[in-house]
């Protein structure tokens, strides 16, 4: 009785592990499926087959499909545009070709935005309707980009196309961060002389400044309800952790550490407590603690130097570690302690974002200090380069919305 | 006798141990609830106006890798920054902290700070009035040496002393 009940519990404990093991690295790459689209009968203009390639193109970066030769799909994309005049408008569904189950079958338009926007709305839809995953196909990403003695934020769809500089004050600007709702950006800019921190609202094309105490103001991240800012201030004589209520700018301070000092906040999906690195210890680490005060916790323990973390849409934290003389991307588990280092090829990865899918990384990569920017896949896809940006390009910050 | 002796030690260094740690977690806590003022923080008075440049040059502070301690080679060129300030009256200064490359950009934001924070904390234990002082850290992004090797890391590791009337 007591040998079945022991029993059960070794197999009730072997199944929570092999779950986690779900996210395994495979030296192959992630398994994907064979997606025929020639079934979506489009016209032949401009409009139309910009339309397919994006959404073919948004298919192949999602990390879940190839696009196989006409017949030959597991899945197959079947509609067609409408032949009215008008703005482009398009029916598009997906089917299972060995049993004709349906995945989705939606009919969309043109609202005013274009063609690519509308592809990558149906490119999400897909990955939704045939994994259950949020795709990123429709969200953007800001950036520093560097010209000469100017660094600036630039901000570009997810797939590197509508490239916008956001910031032209000739100065330096650094680490920018999206809001939840994908409408802003908040950055530090040394436009006033000094570092502080900036709200940059993108529709509006308006900005303000939100923290300019004495000292430091930077690394300000939003919570994800939108009423918070966290951000590292000196004005009490050190660099601290503290959180900014964006409505009245007060600042409540959270961390109290004299000889030691903190960076780069980063918001748990919840908004309820917040990864951050301080050098209590005698090098930077990544620690969390309550958003709502209290003592912070350290969670790394290996590698020279653990910074710039960013806490992802499903409670796994990505950071830049200093080991073997490089820096690698890894993804800590903070409940299990598990951790999953990504590609080490002896360049120097760091500030990873994640994408909404929580299963991409966009991160800058640098051979010999010049740094690009590269998509990195936590189930085992090759980097890949991001958009066609020439020069150097750091910081990125991937959108939710 | 002996190993009674010394499971007697053993435990009494982790009852310390579970005491001590308690003892800190507690305070960390009561320091991060209220708005009490912890005695050694040494706030930053606003920024002031800075008007003119004053040409006027003193050599940098050097640091350490990933240190913000001011070293004794270094002790000496902070207080001729102090006797100057004493002997002009009129004088601000704004002390600019940077890094070396290594590390993240924000990181090094707070690490050049709390350079120039050291700087800060030797220059009023030397007698400078803190609404003379104020700081700004450049973090990696204003390299004096662009080079990619020690020598170069060297010399970005440093504060600057920027005066002004």
């Amino acid at each position: 009785m007591t040998v079945r009940f022991l029993v059960l519990l070794v197999l009730v404990a072997c199944s929570a592990s092999v779950r986690a093991a779900d996210i395994v690295i495979t030296k192959g790459g992630a398994a994907k499926s064979s997606l025929d689209t020639a079934g979506l009968m489009l016209q032949s203009d401009g409009e139309a087959q910009t339309f397919k390639r994006t959404l073919e193109n948004d298919l192949v970066r999602s990390g879940w499909f190839t696009i196989s030769g006409p017949g030959q799909g597991m899945l197959a994309l079947f509609g067609a545009q409408d032949a009215g005049g008008g703005r482009f408008a398009v029916r598009c569904g997906v089917r299972n070709t060995a049993n004709g189950k349906q995945f989705m079958d939606e009919k969309y338009r043109d609202d005013g935005d274009g063609v690519r926007r509308l592809a990558h709305r149906v490119a999400d839809d897909i990955v939704f309707a045939v994994r259950g995953v949020k795709g990123f196909a429709g969200t953007r990403i800001t950036m520093v980009g560097v010209k000469g003695a100017s660094k600036d934020i630039y901000v570009c769809d997810a797939d590197g196309d509508g490239l916008m500089r956001i910031t032209k004050d000739g100065v330096v600007c650094i680490a920018p961060h999206w809001s939840q709702d994908g409408k802003s950006v908040v950055y530090t800019s040394f436009k006033s002389g000094y570092p502080d921190v900036y709200l940059s609202d993108l529709s509006a094309m308006k900005r303000r400044r939100i923290s300019g105490f004495a000292g430091l103001n930077s690394g300000a991240s939003m919570s994800p309800d939108g009423r918070w800012i966290a951000l590292t201030l000196s004005k009490d004589g050190n660099p601290e952790l503290y959180k900014l209520a964006i409505a009245d700018g007060k600042p409540v301070r959270l961390t109290r550490t004299r000889y030691a000092s903190e960076a780069s906040p980063s918001w748990s999906p919840d908004g309820s407590r917040i990864v951050f690195v301080s050098d209590q210890g005698g090098s930077p680490q990544l620690y969390t603690i309550p958003a709502s005060g209290g003592a912070p916790q350290r969670l790394t323990f290996k590698g020279g130097q653990n910074v710039s973390p960013d806490w992802g849409p499903d409670g796994r934290i990505a950071c830049s570690r200093l080991w073997g003389g490089h820096y690698q991307i890894v993804v800590i588990e903070p409940g299990t302690g598990l951790e999953l280092p990504l590609v080490s090829d002896g360049a120097d990865y760091e500030d990873p974002s994640w994408a909404r899918d929580g299963r991409h990384i966009v991160c800058s990569r640098a051979v010999n200090y010049r740094p690009e920017l590269y998509i990195l896949d936590t189930l085992g896809d090759p980097p890949i380069r991001f958009g066609a940006l020439e020069g150097e390009w750091r910081s990125p910050d991937w959108s939710s919305e | 006798m002996k190993s009674a002796v010394r499971y007697g030690v053993v435990m009494a260094a982790v009852l310390c141990m579970v005491m001590g740690s308690g003892c800190r977690t507690a305070r960390q806590k009561a320091g991060t609830e209220g708005d009490e003022v912890i005695i050694t923080d040494k706030p930053m008075s606003s920024r002031f106006e800075t008007g003119q440049r004053v040409n006027v040059s003193f050599e940098n502070i050097l640091f350490d890798y990933d240190s913000f301690k001011i070293k004794q080679s270094e002790v000496g060129k902070v207080d001729a920054v102090a006797t100057y300030m004493s002997q002009n009256g009129d004088v601000v200064c704004v002390l600019e902290g940077h890094c070396d490359e290594r590390g993240s950009n924000e990181y090094n934001m707070s690490l050049g700070e709390q350079r120039g924070q050291s700087v800060r904390q030797q220059l009023i234990g030397l007698g400078v009035s803190n609404d003379r002082l104020q700081t700004r850290s450049f973090g990696e992004e204003r390299p004096v040496d662009p080079g990619h090797d020690e020598s170069a890391w060297r010399q970005n590791r440093r504060v600057e002393f920027a005066v002004f009337k």
